[in-house]
C-alpha cells in the first residue's frame, strides 16, 4: 500500500500548552486508520493538520510525497479537494438545506468531472440535475431522502453526522477524514455510522480513511491499524495483530488495557480481523 | 500605587486598539486582493445584499423619520427666537444631511447588521464551519467576507439616500403637525439651500462606514473563539470598535470635505 499522507516529527503548541509532541506516522492507500486516545490528548488537533487546516509549529505533513507547507494557496485549494471531512460538530452550513449542504462541494468544485461521474450515464443536461441527482443519490445511501428539503437545525444529532458524511464523501474523496463520527450517538445509530464508513470506503479504490472515535468495540469492526495517542504523542501503532500482542505484555493499568481492556474479553471481530 | 499599576492598562488598552485597527486592515486587504481581480461567489454577495437591504430598511427608515422630527423641532426653536423662518429647511437639511443622519444610520445598522454579523461569523468559526469551508478547498474570505463587505458597503449607501427621504418627511410632518410651519415652506427652503455637498457628505460618510463595520465585524467574527461565551465577547468588542469607528470617521470625512 502506498503512503498518501506522511506526517513527519510534528509538533503543536496551543497557547503555551503541547498538544503534539513530535507525532510522526502514515496513511496508507487503501487503508482505514483509527485514531484513538483520552480526550485532549491531540486527536482532533492532529487530524486537522492533515489537510493542514492547522499548521504545525514544527515538522512536515506530505500529501502524495509533496509538502503541504510548500505548496501555493492555489496548489493547497486543489490539493484539499481530495479531502472528505467529518467534523465533529458536524459543521454543516445553517443557512443552506440538507441538500444543498450536500451539493455545496459538488458546487463548488472547480471542475465538472466529479459531479459528472454519477450522472454521466444517465444523459442529463445539466450540471445542476447532475448534482442533484448526485446529491439525492447520497442522501438515499444514508437513509436521508426524506431530509431533502430540511434545515439542520431541524434534525437529530444522528441524522446531522449523516448529512456530514453524505457531504463529506459526495465527491468520493480519495482520502477520508472522519472525527468523531458517532460521539453522542445511540448505540443502533453508531453502528450504522460506522457500517457507513466502511461501505464509502470500499466505493473509492484506494481511499485512505482516518478515524478518530472513542467508540473502539464498533471502531474495532473497520479498522486496519491503530493508533493511540496520549499527551500529544504516539503510544502505539501498529496493526491488529501487533495491538494484540502489545495488549498481552501491556501492565493491567497501562493506557493499551484502559482502552482495549483485556485481550481475553476483547470481541471476536477485533481478535480475528473480521470486517463488518 | 506603582508606575505598572498605571501605565500597564493604558499598554493593554493601546495594543487592543492596534490589533483591531491592524486587523480590521488585514481583513480589508483580503477583501482588495480578492475584488481586484474579482474573486469572489456572486450568488452568496446577491444573498447578502438581499439579507442586509431588507433586514436594515425598517429600522433606517425609523431612524431617519425621528432624526428629520427632532431636528425641525431643535431648529424651529431658534428660527422662532431669530425669526429667520428661511433658514429652517436650511438647518433640518444640513444637520440631517451632513451629520446626525448619517452617525445615528450608521449606529443604528452597526447595531444591526455589524452585531449581527460577527455574531454569525463567531458562530461558524466555533462550530467549525469556516474549517468545514476551507477543508472543502474554497477560501472564507472569498466566500463569506468579500459578500458581507459588498453588501453593507452598498447597502448603506443605499439605505443612507432612503433615510435622508425618510427624516425629510419627518421634518415636514413634524413641522406642519406640530409646530404649525408649513411643509410646503420647509421643503422649498431645503432645495434653495442647494445642499448637494452636504448630501454628498453624508453618502460618502454611509460608504465609509458601510466599509469599516463590514471589516470590523468581520475581523472581530473570525477570531471569536471559546464557543457562546467567545462569540459573544466577540460581538460586544465588535459593537464597541464600530461605534468608535463611526465617530472617527465622522470626523475625518467631515473635515476632508472643508479642505
Amino acid at each position: 500500500m502506498s503512503v498518501r499522507i506522511a506526517v513527519q516529527h510534528l509538533t503543536k503548541t496551543h497557547e503555551g500548552r503541547v498538544v503534539l509532541s513530535d507525532v510522526s506516522l502514515e496513511v496508507r492507500s487503501g487503508e482505514i486508520l483509527g485514531l484513538v486516545g483520552p480526550g485532549g490528548h491531540g486527536k482532533s488537533v492532529l487530524l486537522k493538520h492533515l489537510p493542514r487546516l492547522l499548521v504545525p509549529d514544527r515538522g512536515h505533513i506530505l500529501l502524495d510525497g509533496r509538502d503541504l507547507a510548500t505548496l501555493s494557496g492555489f496548489d493547497l485549494a486543489r490539493a484539499r479537494e481530495g479531502f472528505g471531512y467529518l467534523f465533529q460538530n458536524y459543521a454543516l452550513f445553517d443557512f443552506m438545506t440538507v441538500a444543498d449542504n450536500v451539493a455545496f462541494p459538488l458546487r463548488q468544485e472547480r471542475s465538472a468531472a466529479s459531479a459528472d461521474r454519477g450522472g454521466e450515464q444517465r444523459g442529463v443536461a445539466s450540471r445542476e440535475q447532475q448534482i442533484d441527482l448526485r446529491v439525492r443519490e447520497r442522501l438515499a445511501e444514508v437513509g436521508l431522502e426524506r431530509a431533502y428539503h430540511q434545515f439542520p437545525r431541524e434534525l437529530s444529532g444522528g441524522m446531522k453526522k449523516r448529512v456530514g458524511l453524505a457531504r463529506a464523501t459526495v465527491t468520493n474523496p480519495s482520502i477520508a477524514l472522519y472525527d468523531d463520527p458517532t460521539a453522542g450517538l445511540d448505540p443502533v445509530t453508531s453502528s450504522r455510522i460506522f457500517a457507513l464508513i466502511l461501505a464509502m470506503h470500499r466505493k473509492v479504490p484506494g481511499c485512505a480513511s482516518v478515524v478518530v472515535s472513542h467508540d473502539i468495540d464498533r471502531m474495532a469492526a473497520i479498522v486496519d491499524r491503530w493508533i493511540v495517542l496520549e499527551h500529544g504523542t504516539i503510544a502505539f501503532s501498529g496493526l491488529r495483530a501487533d495491538l494484540l500482542r502489545a495488549l498481552a505484555s501491556a501492565p493491567p493499568d497501562g493506557l493499551l488495557r484502559r482502552f482495549f481492556g483485556d485481550p481475553a474479553a476483547l470481541p471476536s471481530h477485533v481478535t480475528s480481523g473480521a470486517t463488518a | 500605587m506603582t508606575m505598572t499599576a498605571v501605565f500597564a492598562p493604558v499598554g493593554r488598552a493601546t495594543l487592543h486598539v492596534l490589533a483591531t485597527l491592524g486587523g480590521a486592515a488585514t481583513v480589508f486587504g483580503r477583501v482588495m486582493r480578492s475584488l481586484f481581480p474579482p474573486r469572489f461567489d456572486k450568488s452568496e454577495t446577491w444573498r447578502q445584499l438581499f439579507h442586509v437591504g431588507v433586514r436594515s430598511w425598517p429600522i433606517v427608515a425609523m431612524t431617519a423619520l425621528f432624526v428629520g422630527a427632532i431636528m425641525v423641532i431643535q431648529t424651529a426653536y431658534f428660527v422662532r427666537r431669530t425669526g429667520a423662518t428661511s433658514f429652517l429647511g436650511y438647518g433640518v437639511g444640513y444637520s440631517v444631511f451632513a451629520e446626525i443622519g448619517p452617525v445615528l444610520i450608521g449606529l443604528m445598522f452597526s447595531g444591526r447588521v455589524g452585531a449581527n454579523n460577527t455574531a454569525e461569523l463567531g458562530t461558524m468559526v466555533v462550530t467549525e464551519q469556516v474549517d468545514a469551508l476551507r477543508a472543502l478547498a474554497i477560501d472564507p474570505v472569498r466566500y463569506l467576507i468579500v459578500p458581507r463587505f459588498i453588501a453593507m458597503m452598498v447597502m448603506l449607501t443605499l439605505l443612507m439616500v432612503l433615510g435622508d427621504l425618510f427624516a425629510i418627511v419627518g421634518a415636514a410632518a413634524t413641522a406642519q403637525g406640530l409646530l404649525g410651519f408649513d411643509w410646503r415652506v420647509l421643503i422649498a427652503n431645503l432645495v434653495e439651500s442647494h445642499l448637494l455637498d452636504e448630501l454628498l457628505m453624508g453618502v460618502v460618510k454611509a460608504t465609509s462606514f458601510g466599509i469599516a463595520i463590514s471589516c470590523i465585524s468581520c475581523y472581530f467574527g473570525l477570531g471569536a473563539s471559546g464557543g457562546a461565551v467567545g462569540v459573544g465577547r466577540a460581538t460586544n468588542h465588535s459593537v464597541v470598535a464600530n461605534a468608535t469607528a463611526i465617530f472617527l470617521l465622522d470626523f475625518l470625512v467631515g473635515w476632508l470635505f472643508t479642505l
